[in-house]
């Protein structure tokens, strides 16, 4: 094949953002983090460079080396000043710039270390919860201001200011941040889950987003994860359970919705259309994640989602099993919405009162009482069981308070009078 | 096949100095699909494209006998940031090129005939 003959139809999906993300981890942990700015510009650079030269020229031999090489050579420009800097990046453009580099393994896995570093990096408790997010899907995944904000339903301005806290953080504590220890990777280990776990959850809550980008942003903690689970340090069995969950879930993510964008309730869905793949993917990692005594609330989780899965349908669901699950997860992370949903599943495996029953002997806090899923699991309770007042009362008060047209919609047909 | 004996210069107008804010410029998923629609426009009109040009870098000097001033003219709102040469046809068919072009917003292109003294 000529080099004339390729187009840029040959690149995969996402080459330009991976590439982003694979070329700032690279460039940061070369010259230091407290010049993070400086590397995303030169690789932002580099991006448009391709751009021009690739239409022009047609694709190089190799892009992944030819992008390397423009954006080093940008940021020796840069940093001609600080010259001991420049020098360790021209001595390391010299060792890696010459060969053919995305061929080579142990450059593949050198690139794999230096993503799952900054990846670290963006999770280090010196950031600011609300930034680590943001910051790793603009550094890792290449997403721009705009794209985050979309993502994460918010305004630029608060995405921007994120990030700007979160890189003054890096440039602040760059001399302890980098490179981290593999110490102080297991020290943050939890806390990458957490950040890999919200990404997920972002994706696959969020009920404002188109679901292109909601796809995305699952498939990135899932690219994120599978990463983590082949370093040394993130090789633990709460890595493998998340990866579980996210691959169940993932194998959901198409069939809760109708053709319009409309929500699915799980009894509605079309199993069919679950992805047996993904299912396949989930049941494998949920093994793995059985090889030690660990029981985190990430095994819970993949635990439901692996019942639900398997489940033939919706009433030869193992409801008990589900119930039983749900306690424990309440157990290793408290919260009132585990109660809540063990609520739901008890409805099932037991019938209503005794749903009512786990209910009243609760108090749950003002937000969720506030909120619509409190009332509307109620109402839907006390219909089962027969009690029209009580339903009424909490229905009207769950179809006030839901947030989205999508939601509101959703109730209105479960809640139907 | 329809005879392409005229040249055409395309002339590539971009607003000067309107180098957008680094949050305002494309995404990297952006360029992809740039990339994308700039190798679609190019394969459609392979026959027709005599010289891909280049892109020109700001700044310049003007010449004018013994007198050397820095250019492009500086009271230029726009700046050509580009050329191109093309075969077509005809002048309709030389703006539908152009038209298929996948520029970013705020930039144009001039269409000139070449006059053909060297052919």
């Amino acid at each position: 094949m000529t080099v004339e003959a390729e187009s840029a139809t040959d690149l995969v999906e996402h080459y330009f953002r991976h590439e982003y993300g694979r070329l700032v981890a690279q460039l940061a942990n070369k010259i230091g983090l407290h010049h993070i700015e400086l590397v995303e510009d030169a690789v932002q650079s580099a991006l448009a460079a391709a751009l021009d030269a690739w239409v022009a020229q047609g694709l190089p031999r190799d892009p992944g080396a030819w992008l390397y090489r423009v954006a080093s050579n940008q940021l020796i420009g840069d940093l001609r000043r600080d010259s001991n800097r420049a020098r360790i990046l021209e001595s390391a453009h010299h060792e890696e710039g010459e060969h053919d580099m995305v061929a080579d393994a142990a450059f593949a896995g050198e690139v794999r270390d230096d993503l799952l570093r900054m990846l670290f990096v963006c999770c280090d408790d010196a950031i600011p919860r609300e930034s680590r997010i943001v910051l790793a899907l603009k550094i890792l995944c290449g997403f721009s201001t705009a794209e985050i904000a979309h993502a994460l339903f918010t305004t630029e301005a608060n995405v921007h200011k994120r990030l700007q806290r979160g890189r003054g953080t890096l440039r602040e504590a760059s001399s302890d941040l980098v490179p981290p220890s593999l110490d102080a990777m297991r020290a943050r280990l939890s806390s990458v889950h957490e950040v890999l776990y919200l990404l997920f959850n972002e994706g696959y809550l969020s009920t404002h987003a188109e679901s292109a980008i909601r796809r995305e942003l699952c498939d990135e903690a899932i690219r994120l994860g599978t990463l983590l689970a082949e370093h040394s340090v993130g090789a633990v069995p709460e890595t493998y359970a998340l990866l579980a969950l996210m691959h169940f879930h993932a194998a959901r993510l198409a069939a809760r919705t109708d053709g319009t964008g409309g929500l699915l309730l799980l009894e509605e869905q079309d199993r069919g259309r679950w992805d047996q793949a993904q299912m396949r993917l989930g049941a494998a990692w949920l093994a793995r994640s059985a090889e030690g005594d660990r029981f985190s609330r990430y095994h819970a989780e993949a635990g439901i989602a692996a019942e639900h899965c398997f489940a033939p349908s919706f009433r030869e669901t193992r409801w008990k099993e589900i119930a039983k699950l749900y306690a424990l997860l309440d157990r290793v992370a408290p919260s009132p919405l585990h109660a809540l949903n063990r609520a739901v599943a008890v409805a099932e495996w037991q019938g209503p009162d005794e749903a009512i029953a786990l209910l009243e002997g609760m108090t749950p806090p003002t937000w969720l009482e506030r909120s619509y899923l409190w009332d509307a699991v109620l109402a839907d309770l006390y219909r089962r069981a027969g009690h029209s007042s009580e339903f009424q009362r909490h229905r009207e008060r769950a179809l006030s308070a839901a947030p989205s047209d999508a939601i509101g919609d959703l109730l209105a047909r479960r809640l139907a009078g | 096949m329809t005879q392409r004996t005229q040249k055409y210069l395309f002339l590539h107008h971009s607003q000067a100095g309107s180098t957008p804010p680094s949050d305002q410029k494309p995404s990297p998923e952006q360029m992809q699909a740039m990339l994308a629609k700039w190798n679609a426009w190019k394969d459609k009109f392979k026959d027709n494209i005599v010289d891909w040009g280049d892109k020109l870098k700001p700044g310049g000097k003007v010449v004018a006998g013994s007198a050397v001033s820095d250019g492009p003219f500086v009271e230029a709102k726009e700046i050509i940031g580009g050329f191109m040469i093309v075969s077509a046809a005809s002048f309709e068919e030389a703006v539908v090129i152009a038209q298929e072009m996948p520029t970013g917003p705020g930039s144009r292109i001039e269409i000139r005939e070449m006059a053909g003294a060297k052919m």
